[in-house]
């Protein structure tokens, strides 16, 4: 199952569900994680937070292949994505074990495939790097085989990004 | 000297950030301004208080392998801030993660770096920390050990009239000597930084951990799950099930 996470806004939406099996808008209009480790301990796979965002992990969970469309941000994602990630963390297990010869929790729905950023707006070559690292450390948290970062020149490429 | 702590922890009370912040405290001098960092709503009563200030101490955990949502925003309004009132102050950053490697922290200092650099301001560097949260439980333990004392002596001296006896006494050594132990590399990078935020030099980065080895920390962070999970109910929910979303 492929899902496309972005922060594109409306606009965008057609062009978005044709390329994927589901679509996640970061628009915003939900709440920050609270760290409150209720998605492992209280309620498995599901936030206090009756939002939108309330099953993100479980969605995300289903996904083999994500496509995180972002604004940058310092070298990272946008933060209306960020958000969604951040209440995400439910897509794996309280329990911890090694992958990547580093501590990590173990897999709620197990291996997957690609985890894809495509990266638009203003971006120095060092927040670049940053990009790729973090694309990199989110694959082997999330239990990707692969990860793979494209720097966009503009949202034209987009399409042929996805 | 004016210096900022700004604690990015989302949690109300008794979060690590919390308490490394609190060891930095310590060891800097000068005029010390507590900031809690949780919402959008202290966003502006944090900005007002920047101009004037020498230095920003970031407490903040990793989540997702990057900066918390809710501080991202927060960084977002201090760049035009900063830019707007030609602030050019020194930024520290303490992060913590829960897993053991100090070194998971890498790509959020390395987007603080990128934020000073965006917004004109001088990054101090700072230090990542593994195994945060139970590096926190050595506070509690401390407590815990310190109480524990305390009603040791005072039983002793209604039932001998010996206020302090040595055994409690040197139970009570022992026992926070270990709590140090565990601390010694936080305590480490966080009296250096200190000498460099005093001196507005920049520190560089540095990583380090509760100083405890890895499988015994998994073993731990398991256990503190299974028990959390076992009085919150999740335990008998599906714990560890693939659940499927209802849309």
């Amino acid at each position: 199952m492929k899902l496309i996470l972005h922060d594109l806004g409306e606009g965008y939406a057609e062009l978005l569900e044709r390329k994927a099996d589901r679509v996640i808008a970061a628009d915003g209009k939900y709440a920050p994680c609270q760290g409150c480790f209720g998605c492992w301990t209280k309620h498995p796979a599901e936030c206090f937070m009756k939002d939108k965002l309330q099953q993100v992990c479980r969605q995300l969970g289903e996904a083999d292949e994500t496509v995180v469309v972002t604004k940058n941000l310092y070298g990272g994602y946008s933060t209306a994505v960020k958000n969604v990630l951040d209440r995400s963390i439910g897509t794996s297990t309280p329990f911890s074990t090694y992958r990547g010869r580093q501590m990590h929790h173990t897999l709620r729905y197990g291996k997957k495939d690609l985890w894809k950023v495509v990266v638009y707006g203003d971006i120095t070559e060092a927040e670049k790097a940053t990009f790729t690292y973090t694309a990199e450390r989110n694959a082997i948290n999330e239990g990707y085989e692969r990860s793979q970062v494209l720097f966009l020149k503009d949202l034209t490429e987009l399409e042929a990004a996805l | 000297m004016r210096t900022i702590f700004i604690n990015g922890s989302p949690k109300k009370r008794f979060c690590a950030s919390s308490y490394f912040l609190f060891l930095q405290r310590l060891f800097v001098g000068g005029e010390k301004v507590n900031e809690h960092l949780r919402t959008k709503g202290d966003y502006q009563r944090i900005l007002d208080r920047l101009p004037g200030a020498d230095a920003v101490v970031f407490g903040l955990p990793l989540y997702v392998d990057g900066v918390p949502s809710h501080v991202l925003g927060f960084l977002e309004e201090m760049e035009r801030f900063c830019k707007e009132k030609a602030l050019h102050l020194k930024v520290y950053v303490i992060a913590n993660n829960g897993f053991i490697e100090g070194k998971q922290n890498e790509p959020l200092m390395q987007m603080m770096e990128h934020f000073c650099q965006r917004a004109g301001l001088t990054w101090g560097g700072g230090v990542g920390i593994g195994g945060g949260v139970m590096l926190n439980v050595t506070r509690i333990l401390f407590f815990i050990q310190a109480g524990l004392l305390m009603l040791n002596l005072l039983l002793s001296g209604i039932q001998t009239g010996n206020f302090l006896p040595t055994g409690p006494l040197y139970s009570f050594l022992k026992n926070v000597a270990w709590l140090l132990y565990f601390n010694l590399g936080v305590l480490f990078y966080i009296i250096r930084m200190s000498s460099a935020i005093r001196k507005g030099q920049p520190v560089g980065k540095g990583y380090t951990r509760i100083l405890i080895p890895s499988f015994v920390f998994i073993l731990f962070a398991d256990l503190f799950f299974i028990i959390i999970s076992l009085f919150e109910g999740g335990l008998f929910r599906g714990w560890l099930a693939k659940k499927k979303p209802d849309r």
